[in-house]
């Protein structure tokens, strides 16, 4: 039965204390701030937002001309 | 490794400019640095999908025809299954997630892949593990723990190799050029520190010193759920909130929700595996807490289902021009449909009928099929053109690997969600013989065997257009189409 409480310990506490330890450090880091700009932190110049960025192979040319975002 | 790879003492402390931004890497070098071990592991990963798959039909077979291949020991049920298991989820889903993730990340923190040798290097240990893993279970040295039959000698193996990885893409993170943690980004991370934790640990209670009782079958399903939960999921929802973003080219809807998404998946998923063993003779509290943390996994679902769902608004058209897309909208999808038939799986009133049945193996196919798989194949239709600077040969085969795999895992897991359910109410009424029940699923089965062969014939498809690429390459050089920038035409002032 000792066993079971071990396992209880790490998996219903030790799991959610480090996720809520993660949770404080996110906070305190800033994570939740500004979080449009995070949204858009995935594009930039190379791959800019408005644009689609994957196409079925050779079909580049009639996908520019038919999808306007 | 580029002369720019820090060394490993470096890679420890690195040294932080004043602004990270400046010297972020163009996503072209990083798909370059990426590109031997992804290949490596995608193409390892390919090989035990077509391997598992075989081994799926002929369990699926043996299930309507029990005497086929008879003869042979190594062809039973009772090792072809298990076989077919640790083929798809140890040889084909966690190396193909660990090269998605691993890109992912780079990309994420706009950081080329340092030590890109090792990762491949550990990726041919890992499947060296899994070789003898299911050679083992072929063999007869199952050790008959479900997720976990691999003899003591494979985790090792699998869990040094999985070290050599998850280390060095800790430190990727630690070198990110990126000042703020996109959403993509806490999934990789809490996957990558949680995978170590529940392999290890499920393998020492199990395996090395097996703990005794029923606190085996605790153990047992904490992994097993945890593997799915805490593993897989977190690297299919990142590639799902980076990709329908970047395809589209629309940032996610609410950003505020992704967050509220992960955060509530990172408290309550972790204590959901005791609602396998409802009705097992388990303390009733230990049940009970796992069912309401098995409802509470709602809030993330929901939070998830709803913001790729507003994401997508507007852009649904788009499906009919990307690969990529068709692939991760199918998988996101099936996530929502998956957590909520899991949720509803939890309770006690719908386990006495569901449990022991086939709804449950319909139910896994959902999330480890449906969602994770789709979602893997939709990420390397993006990743795999990048990395090898080349087009995939052919859109048809793409097409043709979709519709089969959609169209076959419909037919497999939409009647046998409901026969299985059948077939649980038919079991729990006394009236009624064994045999009938099983004459009544035969039929079905069948249909599923059917549904595994449409199924098998698209990951066909799929292998012959990557190997294509390999093959074509021998030729000469192609240039690649202008939305693919090659790693040689970057600017001279070096990175914007």
């Amino acid at each position: 039965m000792n066993l079971l409480w071990i396992l209880s310990a790490c998996s219903f506490i030790i799991f959610p204390v480090t996720a809520l330890l993660a949770l404080r450090w996110a906070y305190r880091h800033g994570e939740f701030r500004d979080m449009q700009k995070i949204a858009l932190s995935i594009f930039d110049e190379e791959e800019p937002v408005g644009e689609m960025s994957d196409h079925f192979p050779g079909r580049s040319r009639a996908l520019k001309k038919e999808v306007k975002s | 490794m580029s002369a720019a790879s820090p060394s490993f003492a470096a890679a420890l402390s690195p040294t932080e400019p004043e602004d990270l931004t400046q010297r972020r890497a163009l996503f072209a070098e990083i798909d370059a640095s990426c590109r031997a071990p992804l290949i490596f592991l995608f193409g390892s990963g390919l090989f035990w999908l077509i391997l598992g798959t075989v081994f799926a039909l002929l369990a699926s077979w043996k299930m309507h025809n029990p005497d086929v291949l008879p003869d042979y020991a190594w062809l039973t049920f009772g090792r072809i299954r298990p076989a077919h298991l640790n083929a798809v989820i140890y040889g084909f889903s966690s190396p193909t997630a660990i090269g998605v993730a691993i890109w992912l990340m780079c990309r994420l923190c706009r950081v080329p892949l340092i030590q890109g040798r090792l990762i491949a290097l550990a990726g041919v240990f890992w499947n060296i593990g899994v070789a003898l893993g299911i050679g083992a279970i072929l063999a007869g040295h199952s050790t008959s723990i479900e997720w976990l039959e691999m003899p003591a000698y494979s985790p090792i193996i699998l869990f040094a190799s999985y070290a050599l990885i998850g280390v060095w893409t800790i430190i990727v993170f630690r070198f990110r050029r990126e000042r703020h943690l996109y959403v993509s980004h806490w999934y990789l991370l809490a996957a990558f520190l949680w995978f170590p934790w529940i392999y290890s640990a499920a393998n020492m209670m199990l395996i090395m010193a097996p703990v005794r009782g029923t606190i085996q079958a605790a153990v047992n399903w904490w992994f097993a759920h945890n593997v799915l939960g805490l593993w897989f999921t977190p690297i299919g929802l990142a590639a799902i909130y980076y990709f329908i973003p970047k395809v589209i080219g629309r940032p996610i809807h609410s950003y505020y929700l992704s967050i509220l998404g992960f955060w509530s998946l990172a408290l309550f998923y972790n204590w959901n595996g005791m609602h396998h063993l409802v009705g097992g003779p388990l303390p009733a509290w230990l049940i009970t807490v796992s069912i309401v943390a098995s409802v509470m996994m709602t809030i993330p679902v929901v939070t998830v289902g709803i913001n790729h769902h507003l994401t997508m608004v507007g852009h649904f058209h788009k499906l009919r021009y990307s690969p990529t897309l068709r692939f991760i909208v199918f998988g996101g999808m099936s996530y929502t449909v998956a957590s909520l038939q899991g949720v509803m799986s939890a309770w006690r009133s719908f386990s006495e009928i569901g449990h022991f049945t086939h709804h449950t193996v319909a139910h896994s196919h959902v999330g480890m099929y449906a969602f994770f798989t789709m979602t893997m194949f939709g990420s390397m239709y993006y990743i795999v053109p990048r990395i090898t600077q080349r087009e995939w040969p052919s859109a048809k085969l793409i097409s043709l690997h979709f519709w089969t795999t959609a169209l076959g895992i419909l037919l497999y897991v939409g009647p046998l969600s409901v026969v299985g359910f059948m077939q649980g109410l038919k079991l729990n009424n006394p009236d009624i013989p064994f045999l009938d029940v099983v004459r009544f699923t035969v039929p079905w089965l069948r249909l599923r065997t059917v549904a595994g062969i449409i199924i098998f014939v698209g990951h066909l498809a799929f292998m012959v257009n990557l190997i294509w690429i390999f093959i074509r390459q021998l030729g000469p050089y192609k240039q690649p189409e202008p939305m693919i920038i090659a790693a040689t035409e970057r600017p001279a002032g070096g990175p914007a």
